[in-house]
């Protein structure tokens, strides 16, 4: 979009003059301003992060030092951690483009848009005839008719197009400016000022925020430190579509409070995967489910008699809930359980190794005669644990496992400031994007009975458009009678 | 019964007979140029560009008629099954999108301007999104149910928004190409050129820049709905996981673009060229990224 000459020296140029590459930092203020604001070092910043992301997509991130060595080999791995390329967003370089943009698109924000401002409020402008002939969209007309009428007319013309216009008279020329989209100029910089808004708010989010993953089991109920007060995990239950695939899955949950109504019932609210719940601030968010590693819903037991090895029952435990078997006088009760069982000599205590089931084992607490035994019973391997004083073996031959639901737990104070950017930046672009600044000069000389016009317009973007414009309006005034 | 893949098909065909004649609208036009060049008879362009290219206007409207009927059908498909119903839940879905978008995209730009040398390019590449999303195995052609991820109203509008600022990426591509070849048609001075029926290099330059601007806003608002949907989703709205990290490299490339046409002189070829390079890197992050690298956003 070349503009031309005159129109640079009029409008203090919106575009921008010197060379690539040409950074002078040599110590002036000004200069420095001048850099910070120019339009080059934001097209190197923009092709920058673009670059650095690019890296930060192709490299997968954050994994650990094996899974390099093992997709790009032992030297090229050492190059990636020399240079940051394993966790790209939050190396210093990255986080000082980012910076800079910022600074960058400030800094154009306080040179250019003062400038912007003042032609906002600015009513008058009279040009030369020379200043219209050197605009990209021009043209001479004579009419019969006197100056003054000639200038209402165009007044009504251009109005009618939903410019802003104004007139000034000058011995005996008469100067018309007309002007409109100034808005489209303005939507830029709401754009720019928006980028740093955005990033303050990332910025406050990551200070005063957090995001943890917690585990809830149904029943269970949960201190939140953070927002002091406690989480209920009342359910927990997944719904599928017809072919069997998962639907969705929910939690329902219940906040209670401490500090307010002596810790009743605040609020429940079942959450799925696009619902989180919100109190005080803190957002619990369904992210994930699983099979909890110590409890279970319900076991299976089976018993024989050891001295016939014949099968003489078989019960279906819940947890935690006694079951007395009057035929065999035996009372039975699920009191724990181990996914992947582990047990530390030094302690006596058991554990799971890991979250997975590898190798399950459910405690049983065997009442007979009155006296109580709690065995640990492997759900893998039947039959090798013995109860010497008992008549019978005990083998669990199924269990139920209990579902936790996974939440995402996260804070975040900046989040508001974010959208705010957000909604600031859209509407800044969509005005730059669908509003054009466009300008028109007219110079007025009275020659005998008439007069001579010499008509000029220029526009920021849309030449197409502004073309069609341009010569309509001139078939408009050229019909002025 | 008509189903949404019949439709789908049915779309295919007629926009490759719309491709069709609009490259023959652009070649009748070059003889009809030579014709007046050389001719005694006095044959202008008129005499059969014009048919043939309201020809094509008309079977791109009816192609863009059943492809919206396909999507449609689609989803009421989904509907049923499903109980959502945004037609753009998978690949393929979202193909036959993009190219709805671009097809009403070029539309709207020839009913405004009257260009119709253009559609020889902006459809073809409507017509190589449906062509491509045909050739995906039909395992990704039918409406899976979504996961619970996807299942949430943001899929509305998030995905809606992002696919039609591809749209207008792929117009602004096309107009490049044409712009290339009339360059160097002009260049060598190839007068009876096919590229005489092309509109004027600076109509060209001007309706690539407007594309993209707007498809750069769409594109921001698009990844912000995104943004909002995964701090709904999963309590965080940025992740760099490589979709969302994609569209923001391809936003900065375009950005890099917007602010060079601020510049003095930055524009005609080496925006053209730009143009093509952008709308790569929009197939990229739509086709690449989600069959390359692994991430939250792999429909499949
Ligand atoms: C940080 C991210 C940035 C965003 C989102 C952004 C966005 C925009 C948008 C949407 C426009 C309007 C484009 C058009 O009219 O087609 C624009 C124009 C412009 N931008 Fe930026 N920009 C950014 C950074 C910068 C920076 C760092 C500079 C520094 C020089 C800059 C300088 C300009 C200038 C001079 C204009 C023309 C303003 C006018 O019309 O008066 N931008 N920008």
């Amino acid at each position: 979009m070349a503009d031309s000459p005159a129109e640079e020296s009029l409008s203090k140029k919106s575009a921008e003059q010197s060379g690539w590459g040409r950074f002078d930092w040599s110590g002036l203020p000004g200069d420095v301003v001048d850099t910070l604001s120019s339009l080059k070092l934001a097209i190197s910043l923009f092709i920058a992060l673009a670059i650095l992301s690019t890296i930060g997509t192709v490299i997968q991130q954050g994994e650990s030092s094996d899974f390099y060595i093992k997709e790009y080999g032992e030297p090229l791995f050492r190059w990636f951690q020399t240079l940051g390329f394993t966790d790209v967003y939050n190396q210093v370089w990255f986080r000082a483009v980012l910076g800079l943009l910022i600074v960058n698109s400030l800094t154009c924000f306080y040179k250019r848009f003062p400038g912007i401002w003042r032609s906002m409020r600015q009513s008058q402008i009279t040009v030369t005839p020379t200043f219209i002939g050197a605009l990209k969209q021009h043209a001479k007309i004579s009419i019969g008719r006197e100056g003054g009428h000639v200038a209402e007319k165009m007044i009504d013309i251009f109005g009618s197009k939903g410019y802003r216009v104004s007139a000034t008279r000058i011995d005996k020329d008469i100067s018309v400016f007309a002007t409109k989209g100034i808005m489209g100029r303005v939507g830029a910089h709401v754009a720019h000022v928006s980028a740093a808004v955005i990033v303050l708010g990332g910025l406050i989010g990551s200070v005063t925020g957090f995001r943890d993953f917690g585990v809830g089991l149904p029943g269970q109920t949960y201190w939140i430190p953070q927002g002091e007060f406690n989480l209920t995990v009342d359910k927990f239950w997944m719904d599928y579509y017809e072919n069997g695939a998962i639907k969705s899955y929910n939690s329902t949950l219940s906040v209670s409070d401490p500090l307010v109504d002596n810790g009743k019932k605040q609020l429940t609210k079942t959450i799925t995967v696009n619902d989180p719940l919100v109190y005080n601030g803190i957002w619990f968010y369904q992210s994930s489910y699983g099979d909890h590693w110590d409890q279970i819903d319900k076991a299976k037991v089976l018993i024989k008699e050891k001295s016939s090895d014949q099968v003489v029952s078989d019960v279906m435990l819940d947890w935690k809930v006694p079951m007395e078997i009057p035929d065999l006088g035996l009372i039975l009760n699920v009191t724990g359980f181990a996914a992947d069982f582990a047990f530390d000599s030094e302690t006596k205590q058991v554990s799971s190794k890991t979250s997975e089931h590898n190798n399950p084992a459910v405690q049983l607490a065997i009442t007979e005669e009155n006296k109580t035994v709690t065995p640990w019973l492997f759900v893998d391997f039947p039959g090798i644990i013995d109860i010497p004083d008992s008549k019978y073996a005990f083998e669990i031959t199924a269990y139920g496992p209990s579902k936790y639901t996974g939440l995402q737990i996260a804070k975040n104070p900046g989040i508001t400031i974010v959208w705010t950017g957000c909604l600031m930046i859209v509407v800044g672009m969509a005005l730059s994007s669908f509003i054009f600044h466009r300008r028109l000069w007219v110079n007025i000389q009275s020659e005998g009975e008439g007069t001579v016009l010499h008509v000029g317009g220029n526009t920021h973007k849309g030449q197409i458009d502004f073309t069609r414009e341009f010569s309509e309006l001139l078939e408009r005034i050229q019909g002025i009678a | 019964m008509f189903t949404a893949l019949f439709l789908f098909d049915l779309t295919f065909w007629l926009y490759l007979a719309a491709v069709v004649l609009y490259i023959g609208y652009v070649a009748v036009g070059r003889t009809g140029l030579q014709l007046v060049a050389e001719g005694p008879r006095q044959l202008s362009t008129s005499d059969w560009s014009v048919p043939v290219g309201q020809l094509a206007t008309m079977i791109t409207a009816v192609g863009l008629f059943v492809n919206t009927a396909a999507l449609a059908m689609r989803a009421h498909e989904r509907y049923l099954l499903t109980g959502t119903f945004a037609p753009w839940s998978n690949q393929y879905e979202a193909m036959a999108f993009v190219a709805w978008s671009i097809i009403a995209g070029y539309l709207l730009l020839e009913f405004k301007y009257g260009i119709k040398a253009i559609g020889a390019f902006v459809v073809s590449i409507g017509f190589i999104a449906m062509g491509a999303a045909s050739l995906l195995p039909y395992r990704y052609q039918t409406a899976e149910p979504l996961v619970p991820a996807l299942n949430s109203y943001w899929i509305y509008i998030h995905v809606s928004v992002t696919l039609t600022s591809y749209a207008a990426f792929a117009m602004a591509g096309g107009l490049g190409v044409m712009y290339l070849l009339k360059e160097r048609a002009e260049r060598k001075g190839l007068q009876s050129s096919v590229t005489a029926a092309f509109p004027n290099l600076e109509t060209i330059d001007e309706l690539g820049y407007k594309s993209i601007t707007i498809g750069f806003p769409l594109l921001a608002f698009g990844i912000i709905l995104g943004a909002m949907w995964a701090n709904y989703a999963w309590g965080g709205y940025w992740s760099w996981d490589p979709k969302e990290t994609w569209s923001l490299i391809v936003w900065l490339i375009y950005g890099a673009y917007i602010h060079a046409r601020m510049t003095r002189g930055w524009g005609g070829r080496r925006a053209a060229i730009y143009a093509i390079f952008g709308l790569l890197m929009v197939v990229f992050c739509f086709w690449g990224v989600n069959f390359l690298l692994s991430g939250l956003h792999a429909y499949a």
